[in-house]
This record gives structure tokens, C-alpha cells and sequence, in this order.
């Protein structure tokens, strides 16, 4: 899928985006997502969880078969992959690029990946694609980058 | 089921009945219109029940050498609630412990009292929510 269509969805919510990317995570992890495993993997109750995935269920964000097992539906999984792709590349940035540690960049990619506009996580993903061409401007850059923060404490 | 799991799940099944049990207070306050006269009374009627089932929980954990822990991650707006919304959310959170009794249920195989125990609330859970769901029939 090109860049573009990845990083492109409608604003969402924090709490929006954490319940499309578990139920998206569950459903690459197991094969299957159902309240209880939402719940749990968020860390609150089953009713909580079931009051907001009915919000979202009539939104047409999420869906549900006759067995109560959970899916997402063509706009909840490209918002979803959307911020999962945020996610990975604002980590990457942080952890690499940063030098933030990997718990640190986790919570504050957390926070941010739901907001974080098309044309940032663009620009974002080209900065790492130069970091990680190895060619001789980016390995001065990592090599100057890393004496500057070095000599700044 | 060790041991372990099963005072896991009774801990969750305990938060499901302390939350469930304030939203209930919530809904009966913020109900607004000519359904609070019916469903308050209601409302409040099941706070009580599901206190008592978190007391009875919080005992069955105790029993079992636990200690009954609460995480509750849980906001209410400060908005009145339709009649028509409160059913619908009582659904949704009775089915929430329902299927927390039921998980509980089937995996509390060998342990006789815990099984009972959790047959038990299954069934009183099922009569919750039939009668919720009853409420939301036109």
C-alpha cells in the first residue's frame, strides 16, 4: 500500500485508537478478538469494554458476529494500520535516531501516535529511510549527531 | 484452573460487580424524562444487587486465601441519561459479568464449591439480563 493511503485516516480519539489496535493486534495475534480479550488487554472491566465497543460497533468502526467474536470493519482497519504505522516509525525515530530508550519511546508514542498528522509521519519515515541508507551524509550525520548529544550531556 | 487463575478471574469478576454497580448509581441520578419515575427504582435496585454480589465475590476470594484487589478505570460524564440509554447499557455490562461467571464456570472444573459458586451466578446473571433485555422490546 503506498505511504499516502497508510497514514491517511480520519482523527480519532486516544481511547478510539487503543481499542482499534488491540482488537487489530488480537486479530493478528490469535486469529480471533472477542470483549473479554479486549478487556483484558487494556485493563479494565468487560462492561467498560463492551459499552465502548458498542459505540464504536455503531459507528461502523467495529463489528460483531452472531458468536460475539469482533472484527474491524474497512474504516476501522485502515485507521488501525494507520496508527499501528505511526506507531512503529515515531518508535523507531525515538529508540534510533533519538537514542530515547525503548520503555520511554513506547509511553510516548502511545500518546502521540493517534494525533500525529500524514505529512509528520511522512517526513518522519524519510528521516529514518536517510539514517538507514548507510550512505556517507547519513553516517556523519549519526556520527556528529551522536558527539553533539555527547557534549551537551 | 490453578489456584492463581481462579483468584485472577474472581478479582476481575469483582471490579465487573464494584463498576457495575456505580454506574447503576450514575444512571439512576442522571436519568432524565418520564423514564425515571419506572427506571429508577430499577436502577437502583440492581446497585444493590451487584453490591452484594461484589460482598459475595470479595468473601469467595477471601475464602480461597486471596485478598479482593480493585483497578477501576472507569469515567462518567456529566451528562442525564435517556431511559432507552440506560437499558442499553445495562445490557452491556450484565453481559460483561455474565461472561466473567461463565469463563469462571468453565473453567472451574475439579473444584466443585467454585463451580456451584459460579453456576449459581450465572444463572442469577442470565435473569439480569433477559429482564434488561425484556425493558429495551417495544
Amino acid at each position: 500500500m503506498a505511504t499516502r493511503e497508510v497514514f491517511e485516516h480520519e482523527p480519532v480519539s486516544h481511547p478510539v485508537a487503543h481499542y482499534l489496535v488491540t482488537v487489530s493486534e488480537l486479530l493478528e495475534e490469535y486469529g480471533y478478538a472477542r470483549v473479554s480479550d479486549v478487556a483484558r488487554r487494556i485493563g479494565i472491566t468487560r462492561g467498560s469494554a463492551s459499552i465502548t465497543l458498542k459505540s464504536l460497533r455503531q459507528k461502523g468502526l467495529v463489528t460483531e458476529d452472531g458468536r460475539r467474536f469482533l472484527g474491524l470493519s474497512e474504516t476501522g482497519g485502515r485507521i488501525a494500520e494507520s496508527v499501528l504505522a505511526k506507531r512503529r516509525i515515531m518508535k523507531d525515530l525515538m529508540v534510533r535516531v533519538l537514542g530515547v530508550s525503548e520503555d520511554q519511546a513506547k509511553k510516548d508514542t502511545c500518546e502521540i501516535e493517534h494525533l500525529l498528522s500524514s505529512e509528520t509521519a511522512k517526513r518522519a519515515k524519510l528521516l529514518l529511510d536517510f539514517v538507514d541508507s548507510d550512505s556517507k551524509a547519513s553516517l556523519e550525520f549519526k556520527r556528529n549527531f551522536d558527539r553533539f548529544a555527547k557534549k551537551r550531556g | 484452573m490453578s489456584n492463581q487463575d481462579s483468584l485472577r478471574t474472581l478479582n476481575e469478576i469483582f471490579a465487573e460487580e464494584v463498576e457495575a454497580c456505580i454506574r447503576y448509581l450514575h444512571m439512576a441520578v442522571t436519568i432524565k424524562g418520564i423514564d425515571r419515575l419506572v427506571l429508577q427504582p430499577e436502577l437502583l435496585e440492581a446497585m444493590n444487587e451487584t453490591l452484594d454480589h461484589a460482598r459475595i465475590v470479595a468473601e469467595k476470594l477471601l475464602e480461597m486465601g486471596g485478598v479482593p484487589s480493585l483497578d477501576l478505570r472507569i469515567q462518567l460524564p456529566g451528562e442525564m441519561t435517556t431511559g432507552r440509554d440506560a437499558v442499553r447499557n445495562s445490557v452491556e455490562f450484565e453481559r460483561g459479568a455474565l461472561g466473567a461467571y461463565q469463563e469462571l464456570m468453565e473453567n472451574a472444573e475439579g473444584d466443585v464449591r467454585l463451580e456451584e459458586f459460579a453456576r449459581a451466578q450465572v444463572a442469577l446473571e442470565s435473569e439480569h439480563l433477559a429482564h434488561f433485555k425484556l425493558l429495551l422490546e417495544d
